[in-house]
C-alpha cells in the first residue's frame, strides 16, 4: 500500500513538472522552424497546383502557357486575363463556367504566393531580432533552413563550419560514408542555394560553400552569445572573395 | 481467430500459427493508445502489438522466453518516443506495476503525456538519460531498466543508469542500433563490442538480433547481480 502511495505521488508530481518543461521549451528557434517549415510545404503545393494550371489553361490558351515559363508570373497572367489569344492559337474557346474553374485556381495558388511573402517578412523579422549577423550573410530564407536543419541557434553556434557546410545534404553524407568513398563526397547541401554561388564557377562551388560556412559559424557564435552585430564586416568579407549579391 | 496466453508473463498470441501476432491485455478498455487494433475475446479487450513498430515485440517474437518484466514491476524505461512500446509495458505490469518513462525531446513528450493521463501507471520524464541525477528526484528504484535511445554513448549512459537505479538482481534491457554507434562499421562487430563492455558489470542472458523486423538492431537481456 505505501508502494501505491507512492507511485501516486510521483504520477502527480511527474505529470505537473512535465508539462511545464513542455510548455518552457517553445521558444523563438521552433516559431522559426514552423515558419521555414511552412514556406516549404507551400512551395511545394504551389508547384504542384502551378502544374495543375498549366495543364488546364493549355486547353484555352497554349501559346501563352508555352511562353510564360515561371510560375508566379503565370499566375499572375491568367488572373489578370488580359493577354489576348492568337487568332490561329491551337486553344479552343471556353464556356464562361469552364474558364472560371481555371480562374479559381488561379486566385487560390496567388493567394499562397502572397502567404509565403508574409512569411518571409515574417522571418526576416524575428531572424533581424534574434540573430542578426546571421541574416546579413543568409537572408531568411537560407538561415532559417540552417536553423531547422541544426535545431537551434545555439546548435548552430556549436557546430564545427565543416558540419554547416554540409547541412541539408546528409543523405549524400551518409551515402559516401556508408559506400566507404565510392559515393562521391557532398560539397555543399543548403549553401547551394546561396546567391553567392551563382557568382562563381562550378569548380569554385567548394571553395565558396567553405568560405561561407567559416563566416556564418563565427556570425552565430556572435549572436548567439549576444557580441557585438558583425553582419556587414562579414559580408564584405565573402564578397571581397566572390562578388556582391542582391 | 483466438488470443491465447503466450510463454511470457502478461503477453497474448494469436493462435492463428500462419501469421504470430502479440498482445496484451488493454490496461483501459475502451481505450486505444496509438491506432492499434483491438481484438476482443471472453469480454476482455487485447491490444494488438507489432514488432514492426517496437523493438521490445520482436525481441520476443525472435525466441525471447523471459523479458523480465513481471506484473508488478517497476519499470524505468529510457527513450520513451511517442510511448508505443510503453503503452504494452503498462499493460503487463498492470495497476500493481509502475512505469517510468523518460524522453528528451519535449515533441515527444507532449503524446506521452496525453497518454498519461489515460493510463495512471505512467509518469512521463522530460530529462536527459544521460544525467540521472536531474531526474533521481523524479523515479524510484526499478525492478527493470530498458533502453532505446540513439546515443552513440549509449552504453555508458545504459551503465550509469544500472548503477543509479536498478535494484540488485534486476533486469536490464538494452536495444542498440549499431547505425548510432558507427554508420562505417560491421553490425555484428559492434554487436560484440557492446557485448564485452555490459559483460563486465552484468550477466547477460539473451541476446538477439531483431531482423527482420527492425534491421541492423539488437537486444541484449542482462541482469545485476
Ligand atoms: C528509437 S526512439 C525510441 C522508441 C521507443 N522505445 C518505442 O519502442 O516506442 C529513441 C528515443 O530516444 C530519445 N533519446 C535520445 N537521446 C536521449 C537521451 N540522451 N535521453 C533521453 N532520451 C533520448 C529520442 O528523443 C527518441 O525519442
Amino acid at each position: 500500500m505505501e508502494r501505491k502511495k507512492d507511485f501516486e505521488a510521483l504520477y502527480r508530481k511527474n505529470l505537473e513538472l512535465t508539462k511545464k518543461q513542455v510548455r518552457e521549451a517553445v521558444n523563438e528557434d521552433l516559431l522559426i522552424i514552423q515558419a521555414i517549415s511552412s514556406v516549404g510545404d507551400i512551395d511545394k503545393t504551389a508547384n504542384l497546383l502551378s502544374k495543375r494550371l498549366r495543364e488546364w489553361f493549355a486547353l484555352y490558351n497554349p501559346e501563352l502557357e508555352h511562353r510564360v515559363k515561371e510560375h508566379e508570373e503565370f499566375v499572375k497572367l491568367v488572373i489578370a486575363q488580359n493577354e489576348k489569344k492568337a487568332d490561329d492559337s491551337m486553344g479552343k474557346s471556353f464556356e464562361k463556367e469552364d474558364f472560371g474553374q481555371i480562374l479559381s485556381l488561379a486566385g487560390h495558388i496567388n493567394s499562397l504566393y502572397e502567404l509565403r511573402q508574409q512569411y518571409f517578412n515574417y522571418l526576416e523579422k524575428i531572424l533581424k531580432k534574434y540573430c542578426p549577423s546571421v541574416l546579413a550573410i543568409t537572408g531568411p530564407i537560407i538561415g532559417a533552413k540552417l536553423f531547422g536543419h541544426a535545431g537551434s541557434l545555439r546548435k548552430l553556434a556549436v557546430l564545427p563550419s565543416s558540419t554547416i557546410q554540409l547541412l541539408g545534404a546528409e543523405k549524400a553524407l551518409f551515402r559516401h560514408l556508408q559506400t566507404r568513398g565510392r559515393a562521391k563526397s557532398p560539397k555543399h547541401g543548403i549553401l547551394s542555394q546561396h546567391p553567392v554561388m551563382g557568382k562563381v564557377k562550378f569548380k569554385e562551388h567548394g571553395k565558396a560553400a567553405r568560405v561561407l560556412a567559416d563566416k556564418i559559424s563565427l556570425a552565430a557564435r556572435i549572436d548567439y552569445f549576444k557580441g557585438q552585430y558583425a553582419g556587414d564586416k562579414l559580408r564584405k568579407e565573402i564578397e571581397e572573395k566572390f562578388g556582391k549579391w542582391e | 481467430m483466438g488470443v491465447r496466453k503466450s510463454k511470457i508473463f502478461e503477453v497474448y498470441e494469436s493462435d492463428d500459427f500462419r501469421k504470430r501476432k502479440l498482445y496484451t491485455a488493454n490496461l483501459v478498455p475502451g481505450k486505444k493508445a496509438y491506432g492499434e487494433n483491438i481484438a476482443v475475446q471472453d469480454g476482455i479487450e487485447y491490444r494488438e502489438w507489432d514488432a514492426g513498430s517496437s523493438k521490445l515485440a520482436s525481441l520476443i517474437l525472435n525466441g525471447c522466453t523471459n523479458t523480465g518484466i513481471r506484473n508488478g514491476d517497476v519499470v524505468l524505461y529510457l527513450g520513451s518516443s511517442t510511448g508505443t512500446t510503453v503503452s504494452h509495458v503498462s499493460d503487463i505490469v498492470g495497476k500493481e506495476g509502475f512505469v517510468f518513462a523518460l524522453d528528451v525531446a519535449p515533441r515527444v513528450m507532449r503524446d506521452l503525456v496525453f497518454m498519461c493521463e489515460d493510463r495512471k501507471n505512467i509518469a512521463p520524464i522530460l530529462a536527459d538519460a544521460n544525467k540521472p541525477d536531474s531526474f533521481k528526484d523524479r523515479v524510484m528504484e526499478a525492478d527493470v531498466l530498458y533502453q532505446d535511445i540513439a546515443q552513440k554513448n549509449q552504453v555508458e549512459i545504459f551503465l550509469k543508469n544500472v548503477k543509479a537505479f536498478l535494484k540488485k538482481g534486476g533486469y536490464a534491457l538494452l536495444a542498440v542500433k549499431a547505425r548510432n554507434i558507427d554508420v562505417t562499421r560491421n553490425p555484428k562487430d559492434i554487436f560484440r563490442q557492446v557485448r564485452a563492455e555490459l559483460e563486465s558489470h552484468l550477466t547477460i542472458i539473451d541476446f538477439r538480433t531483431l531482423d527482420p523486423y527492425q534491421r541492423d538492431h539488437c537486444m541484449f537481456v542482462c541482469k545485476r547481480q
